[in-house]
């Protein structure tokens, strides 16, 4: 049985990997998983500069999901190198590191100096935040500020380049073209809807910074139509996740057109989730007569 | 040591309208928790409600573990119907419990409501030397009262209505203790919700007295990945399921 993906410089042992902001980093797992039987440990968001994060309260459950407003809170990129990254070495799975910036020359910077560092083999970047440089606009909804920021990072990293998508936005497919146009090694989607919840008796919202970003199975089906979508419309590899708990979730991914997935919000309820998925999918494999799990990516059958 | 595993519903007890006591046991052995530490349960295999919550251990032995689960929606109902016989999900112990007293302090055990749960396992090992003040809305929110005065006769009821003990507030009653009984060295171990946490920290860090205090917040993980039960202390936001659950509460002063 062949387990192996390639996403862009990256051998993946096997397509199940984490998902960024729902496995800290790595640590708060490895007494519950092998971090070296993950296709890929995809490690929380990081920034030049340490942030705060919001107040709390920042999650909520809704119905079969929940909605977070973390704020993007991580200890920035020096001391995630200097504290962090020496446990992640002692493990072979591919180490993507997330990251963002509120400006262009941020995301640049940031880039630079996570390139050339031993142990970190793929740089995902989340380009969900604000633009502070267009005022609020997001670098992730205007093609062209996602084109111009993609470019940029693309330019100074020679590391595998993952693009993840917000699935705020009319056309996703027009994104992920113009993450791709901008040499884009692969994108990663869905990153979480933007939700709100309001405490009816009280009348104050749930979340204290009100909106929050929607996960969990809740999310699948929009997920996995957008994975549809974008897949359709570009030649690089696609990433899906939202709200993969099983294995049959992960194949329903790949059957829509991923070459691998990420499990998010399901670590939370259960630690070994990412693992029972991996298992989960040989097993369908195996069943199913599936050499290659290559060969589920885009098996859609339609009309 | 295994901290995931399934344990078994040995008793359900209703102790009140809201309250009930779920005693499981554990089907192998497991690390032995410490007093203010806590567990996430999964309430359920399906996916609403989708995420474990957390409870305080209530008390323990080698074959049970025992919690006090109070009503607040869908997931602690669930809870509260649960029969003898089902199976939970458990992770646990997590977190840093509450410490042991320094010598020759005195412990004030300090609850509000179903914050007794949290330093209940401390009556039972500090009581001789303690005093517990426990308060809460009204008498029907309290309970244990029998098993807390079996360890000690210093206990001081409190209710916002007063039928039960003194009228007002558990801050209230510990703060004109404190300004009284000319108490030497007290150390106070305190759990409880929102507002009596608040007042609480006021009080104590006004009359410079030290303080552990067990902080409560909404949790996905239990583990410290995914930051969202943070609170915030003096060095800036701290997560309650792995700095916390219990602070010091100079830590907390705001």
């Amino acid at each position: 049985m062949r387990l192996e993906v390639e996403i862009g410089r990256l051998r993946l042992r096997n397509p199940v990997m984490t998902a960024s902001g729902t496995f800290g980093y790595g640590e708060e797992y490895a007494g519950f998983v092998d971090l070296d039987r993950l296709g890929a440990v995809v490690v929380k968001g990081l920034s030049l500069t340490p942030r705060e994060g919001n107040p709390p309260p920042r999650i909520v459950e809704t119905p079969a999901g929940m909605l977070n407003a973390i704020g993007l809170q991580n200890i920035g990129i020096e001391r995630f190198l200097k504290e962090r990254l020496p446990f992640l070495r002692r493990f072979d799975t591919p180490l993507v590191v997330n990251f963002f910036g509120d400006t262009v020359d941020e995301y640049v910077r940031a880039a630079e100096r996570l390139s050339g560092v031993d142990g970190i083999h793929a740089l995902e970047m989340n380009i969900s935040c604000p633009n502070k440089q267009a005022g609020w606009s997001i670098f992730g909804t205007d093609p062209d500020v996602t084109h111009r920021v993609v470019g940029s990072v693309r330019r100074v990293t020679d590391l595998t380049l993952i693009v993840k998508l917000s699935p705020n936005v009319t056309d996703i497919a027009l994104m992920a073209r113009a993450a791709a146009d901008a040499g884009a090694d692969a994108v990663s989607l869905i990153n979480t809807i933007t939700g709100m919840a309001i405490d009816i008796r009280t009348r104050r919202p749930k979340l204290a910074n009100v909106t929050g970003g929607l996960s969990g199975p809740a999310v699948r089906p929009i997920g996995v139509r957008m994975v549809w979508e974008v897949s359709r419309a570009v030649a690089i590899p696609v990433i899906g996740m939202g709200g993969i708990v099983s294995a049959e979730d992960a194949i329903e991914y790949m059957l829509a057109g991923a070459s691998a997935v990420a499990v998010g919000t399901a670590s939370f309820l259960n630690p070994t989730a990412a693992i029972d998925v991996l298992e989960g999918i040989k097993e369908f494999m195996t069943d199913q007569g599936i050499e290659d799990v290559r060969s589920i990516t885009g098996g859609l059958i339609e009309g | 040591m295994n901290r995931l595993f399934k344990a078994e519903v040995v008793s359900n007890t209703h102790v009140s309208d809201t309250l009930s006591i779920l005693k499981l046991s554990p089907a192998g052995a497991e690390a032995a928790p410490a007093p203010g530490q806590f567990y996430m349960v999964r309430v359920s295999e399906t996916l609403d409600p989708l995420l474990r919550r957390p409870f305080s251990i209530l008390r323990w032995d080698e074959a049970s573990l025992e919690f006090l689960i109070k009503v607040r929606g869908r997931a602690t109902a669930l809870m509260r119907s649960l029969k003898c016989g089902e199976e939970l999900d458990l992770l646990g112990p997590l977190g840093r419990g509450f410490p042991p007293p320094p010598p020759g302090a005195t412990p004030l055990i300090v609850a509000g409501g179903v914050g007794i749960a949290s330093v209940y396992p401390l009556i039972g090992s500090l009581a001789r030397d303690a005093h517990v003040f426990y308060g809460a809305p009204g008498m029907r929110e309290l309970c244990l009262i029998d098993e807390i005065r079996g360890h000690t006769e210093r206990l001081h009821i409190s209710t916002d209505d007063g039928s039960l003990g003194l009228k007002g507030s558990v801050v209230e009653a510990l703060a004109g203790f404190l300004d009284t009984s000319g108490v030497t060295n007290p150390v106070v171990y305190a759990c409880g919700p929102e507002g009596m946490a608040e007042a609480l920290i006021g009080m104590l860090t006004e009359r410079g007295v030290p303080g552990y205090l067990s902080i409560e917040e909404r949790m996905a993980c239990g583990v410290g990945a995914c930051l969202g039960c943070v609170t915030r202390t003096v060095s800036g936001y701290r997560r309650v399921c792995r700095e916390g659950p219990v602070f010091d509460v100079r830590e907390l002063s705001r």
